[in-house]
């Protein structure tokens, strides 16, 4: 539904977006993931035809955004990071006017504003002025706007940003819902939201991508060695020297806590079960073993290994796109 | 056509929902009111002192109507940067411009909607100015012709300054220096012809060809001189043009 095939957009001397390739399913979720600045809006923008890239070409539903920009962004839905709204307008007002611009037919217009602001849980505020909406129903204003044509992409910059729990899962669980019937890219900081609402991930990091894949593969693929978590009760005692003569672990990271509690991460080798041993010599030290568990590297831990700079290369099969260019 | 109406229509609510165009049409009706109280107090004062039979009475649409529309320019002078300073900055300062850009929405659309509804705007205030031409006749009998045309006139007076406004808006995402450099440009082009006078005979005739008011004078006595049509036309397609590269370059830029 989505193709980008070599999206690069410089400003000046200054590459926001470097050599960028990724396609997009019909029906699929993805999602966009990357610290501040690492070129996800950008990316976003150009899709959606806000601005040109400098070069490569990215098409929607078979249209080219940029030679044939009016089709495409007719099947393009855009909630951009804040959501376009005239203060001045009333919520019905706005859906109205976008439903206009965004080229649906004179005699739909009510029935689809209707229909969307319901879907968005609008309705209620439909009179009021959208300058005075709080954040939660701005945001829900501002894809309503996007959903209004029934677009075949929906491109999400961080949709659920500043909205409490409470909204963040109705927001989730609203665009769970468009996906299938809808092509989805959204981008977010919040990682477990990632894992609950995509089936694919982008990973970006100054411009490049870094990974592709869906969350449960790169949660497993980069585990590259085993952490183990413990809790020793063992007042006064130093347990790091203790835990590193076990043959097979290769880190001990502990942290004295109140009342002689220290917690313990420890890295083993990968395929490794070093669970007897570890139980083993804090009992013979007459420590108390209150806690010992495996540690899954979550997907928080993956973002930060692939997206720092001195992180080190990441797993070269994670890694398509990530080349020289990043360090020149 | 449709996206242009649309456009338009968002804008002349946008005025009317927002304190703009009460405040610029209230202040404009003071102001013209004034001055043509003012006026039609100098003009009874004239025809007063006029001796019987010395000559033709004084012409109603010479000595009063022309001058009271030749204010009206001065107003629209100082009104119209109210008016186009915040059609683009507001919207990229808001955010909005991301919605209108990434709509399939053509540039040339939005900008002759904002256009178009800019020149609403600005006609509405116009029309406040009929009530006094109507009081002109129900206590004198002025011909309607010469006032047909200073209407015309006016409107593709302001419709320059509309043009010019929105490309000066274009350009930046802070109202105020918008609405500062619009009124300089505005009163730079109103006093241009002063300078004329010591360029010589042929530099002053090209000077005062630029200066947007000097093309009102013959819209006054009630002639359509393709001539100032043409000025003015050009003039607000030139300035249209100008939005629209500046709109597609900052589209590049970011």
């Amino acid at each position: 539904m989505i193709e980008v095939q070599h999206l690069s957009k410089r400003y000046g001397p200054f590459t926001a977006v470097d050599d960028v390739s990724f396609s997009v399913g019909a029906g699929e979720i993805l999602g966009f993931l990357g610290p501040n600045g690492a070129g996800k809006t950008t990316t976003m923008r150009i899709i959606t035809g806000y601005m040109p890239a400098s070069e490569g070409t990215v098409t929607v539903a078979g249209h080219d955004v940029f030679s044939d920009a009016i089709e495409a962004k007719k099947r393009t839905g855009y909630l951009p990071e804040t959501p376009p709204l005239y203060p001045d307008m009333s919520v019905r007002d706005y859906v109205t006017f976008v439903a206009r611009i965004k080229g649906v037919p004179s005699r739909e217009v009510r029935g689809r504003v209707d229909a969307v602001m319901k879907k968005t849980h609008i309705a209620d505020m439909a009179s009021r002025h959208c300058g005075k909406l709080s954040k939660g129903y701005k945001q829900r204003v501002g894809l309503a706007q996007a959903l209004i044509h029934n677009p075949d992409v929906l491109v999400l910059d961080e949709p659920t940003a500043g909205l409490d729990p409470k909204q963040i899962i109705e927001a989730r669980q609203l665009i769970t819902e468009l996906g299938g019937n809808h092509t989805v890219v959204l981008s977010t900081h919040i990682l477990p939201e990632v894992s609950q609402t995509c089936s694919r991930v982008v990973i970006i990091a100054r411009g490049k991508v870094v990974a592709v894949d869906t969350p449960d593969n790169l949660t497993a693929r980069l585990r590259g060695s085993e952490t183990m978590y413990l809790q020793v009760a063992a007042p006064g005692a130093d347990v790091t020297p203790a835990l590193s003569a076990i043959a097979g672990i290769t880190r001990v990271k502990a942290e004295a806590g109140a009342n002689g509690l220290v917690a313990i991460e420890v890295d083993c080798e990968q395929g490794r079960d070093v669970r007897r041993e570890l139980a083993a010599t804090v009992v013979n030290h007459g420590w108390g073993l209150l806690e010992l568990r495996p540690m899954r590297m979550s997907l928080e831990d993956i973002f930060l290994s692939l997206t720092t700079e001195d992180a080190g290369a990441p797993p070269a099969d994670a890694a398509p796109a990530a080349t020289e260019a990043a360090n020149a | 056509m449709r996206n242009v109406i649309t456009i338009a229509r968002k804008e002349l609510q946008s005025y009317f929902a927002s304190p703009i165009a009460y405040v610029v049409i209230g202040f404009f009706a003071l102001l013209f009111g004034y001055f043509f109280a003012s006026l039609v107090y100098w003009f009874e004062q004239q025809s007063l002192q006029m001796t019987p039979g010395s000559g033709p009475p004084l012409n109603i649409n010479q000595a009063l109507i022309g001058p009271v529309f030749m204010n009206v320019s001065v107003i629209v002078l100082f009104v119209m940067p109210m008016i186009t300073m915040r059609t683009y900055a507001e919207e990229k300062r808001s955010g909005t411009m991301e919605l209108l850009l990434t709509s399939p929405l053509t540039d040339v659309q939005i900008i002759l909607g904002k256009f178009l509804g800019a020149l609403g705007l600005y006609a509405v205030m116009l029309a406040v100015t009929l009530i006094h031409v109507g009081v002109l006749f129900i206590y004198g009998s002025p011909e309607w012709k010469p006032i047909a045309t200073v209407y015309l006139g006016l409107l593709l007076m302001g419709a320059c300054f509309i043009s010019a406004g929105l490309f000066i808006s274009s350009l930046t995402k802070n109202q105020i220096v918008a609405g500062m450099v619009t009124f300089a440009v505005f009163l730079l082009l109103w006093v241009i012809n002063w300078l004329g006078q010591s360029f010589g005979p042929t530099g002053q005739a090209v000077i005062s060809h630029l200066s947007i008011t000097e093309h009102l004078d013959d819209f006054a006595r009630g002639i359509i001189d393709t001539k100032h049509v043409i000025y003015y036309l050009s003039f607000i397609v030139f300035g249209l043009f100008l939005t629209a590269r500046s709109v597609d370059s900052e589209r590049w830029r970011g």
